[in-house]
């Protein structure tokens, strides 16, 4: 059998290696925490596509509409996020969002984002 | 896509390390037998440590030659460094480096984020220079526009990532650890990606090579030490052991 020269070798098992690692996994599975609001809904407030790829800045400050001119019918509101996706620990305390490995820093740690939205705003659902 | 910018990046990948490998050992085996080093020089090996280090970090023989060009120079040298550092993000997990690293990579992200514009203010600079400059214009070949044109759009593609339109940053690094992410269809991701293949391909063959070159630069990194140690060529020593 005619035999593969070293170069075409290692390009054939490049290829392999490329097939095998596209076809691995298609985008990992959802990031929303178990025991959280979140878990049982099937979208968020838009489409979980639309939200992964912009919720920074559908969440940018809203001062001029909320303060300025007290509109807040904007269907984005950073408390909705909250309190919808921070989860619970055993005792049925609820678990800062942004805590390790909660909804908000496991995205955020894999990409070396540092939020700074919980330095103001609350990080746990607001107590009813 | 995702599968051509693979195919795309293995390949540049490839040249970009092979190519520069050989070009390393070319430049180290390349002899250098006599002492030419630009005087005032270090006498000491440790001078000229300190020498090269001034060389690489601060740019010293370029701002004792032009001001201008150092200016530019280094602001766009500077930021790119600070760039290249943020990028680090995309190709590095949390989990495989200590917890330090990645605090580290996490504090240099603002300041990689604005550094960019500094790149681009750099290589504007230097490319008017090339253009304005009679002297610098008449020795300025294709490549040279090239490379500034190159990395300017790499830089310009990448800013308007950062601040006019986002891409899916998650989905990039998942392509590029090869978790199965698919690289989003994005204007300024594909033309800062193209652009960034382009120049890891020809890296290897451009004057892009200054930056292992300056290493070798014999007038910069020979001792000054001719009088207490006598050099000889090896055809000027194979002259000498014929004569005795």
């Amino acid at each position: 059998m005619h035999r593969l020269n070293g170069l075409k070798r290692i390009a054939v098992v490049m290829m392999a290696g490329i097939l095998l690692s596209i076809s691995a996994a298609a985008i990992s599975g959802s990031m929303v925490v178990e025991g959280s609001k979140a878990a049982g809904m099937k979208d968020c407030v838009a489409p979980t596509m639309d939200m992964r790829r912009n919720h920074m800045d559908y969440l940018k400050h809203q001062r001029d509409e909320v303060v300025h001119q007290g509109d807040r019918s904007d269907k984005f509101a950073l408390a909705d996020c909250v309190s919808c996706h921070a989860s619970k620990d055993k005792q049925g305390h609820p678990v800062p969002v942004n805590a390790k490995d909660q909804f908000c820093d496991s995205c955020h740690d894999y990409t070396a984002v540092n939020i700074t939205c919980f330095q103001c705003h609350r990080k746990v659902p607001e107590e009813k | 896509m995702s599968f051509f910018f693979a195919l795309l990046f293995i390949l540049a990948s490839i040249v970009f390390v092979v190519g520069l490998a050989l070009k390393i050992n070319q430049y180290a085996k390349t002899p250098a037998p006599l002492r030419i080093a630009t005087t005032p020089a270090p006498i000491t090996k440790t001078g000229v440590v300190m020498r090269l280090f001034r060389e690489v970090v601060f740019f010293e023989s370029l701002f004792k030659g032009t001001k201008w060009t150092w200016i530019f120079s280094w602001i766009f040298h500077m930021a790119l460094l600070l760039v290249l550092v943020r990028h680090l993000r995309y190709f590095i997990e949390p989990d495989w480096v200590p917890t330090m690293v990645w605090a580290l990579i996490e504090l240099v992200q603002p300041f990689g984020k604005y550094a960019g514009f500094a790149m681009v203010i750099g290589l504007v600079g230097l490319f008017f220079r090339r253009i304005f400059v009679d002297r610098v214009r008449y020795i300025s070949a294709p490549s040279d526009y090239l490379w500034l044109l190159v990395l300017g759009f790499i830089g310009i593609s990448g800013l308007m990532m950062s601040f006019v339109m986002h891409t899916d940053i998650v989905a990039i690094k998942e392509f590029f650890t090869f978790s199965g992410g698919q690289l989003p269809v994005d204007f300024p991701l594909i033309v800062h990606l193209s652009l960034v293949a382009l120049l890891m391909l020809l890296f290897p063959f451009s004057k892009l090579l200054h930056v292992p070159g300056v290493f070798f630069s014999p007038t910069r990194n020979m001792v000054d030490n001719p009088r207490e140690q006598r050099h000889v060529a090896p055809w000027a020593k194979a002259l000498e052991e014929e004569q005795k």
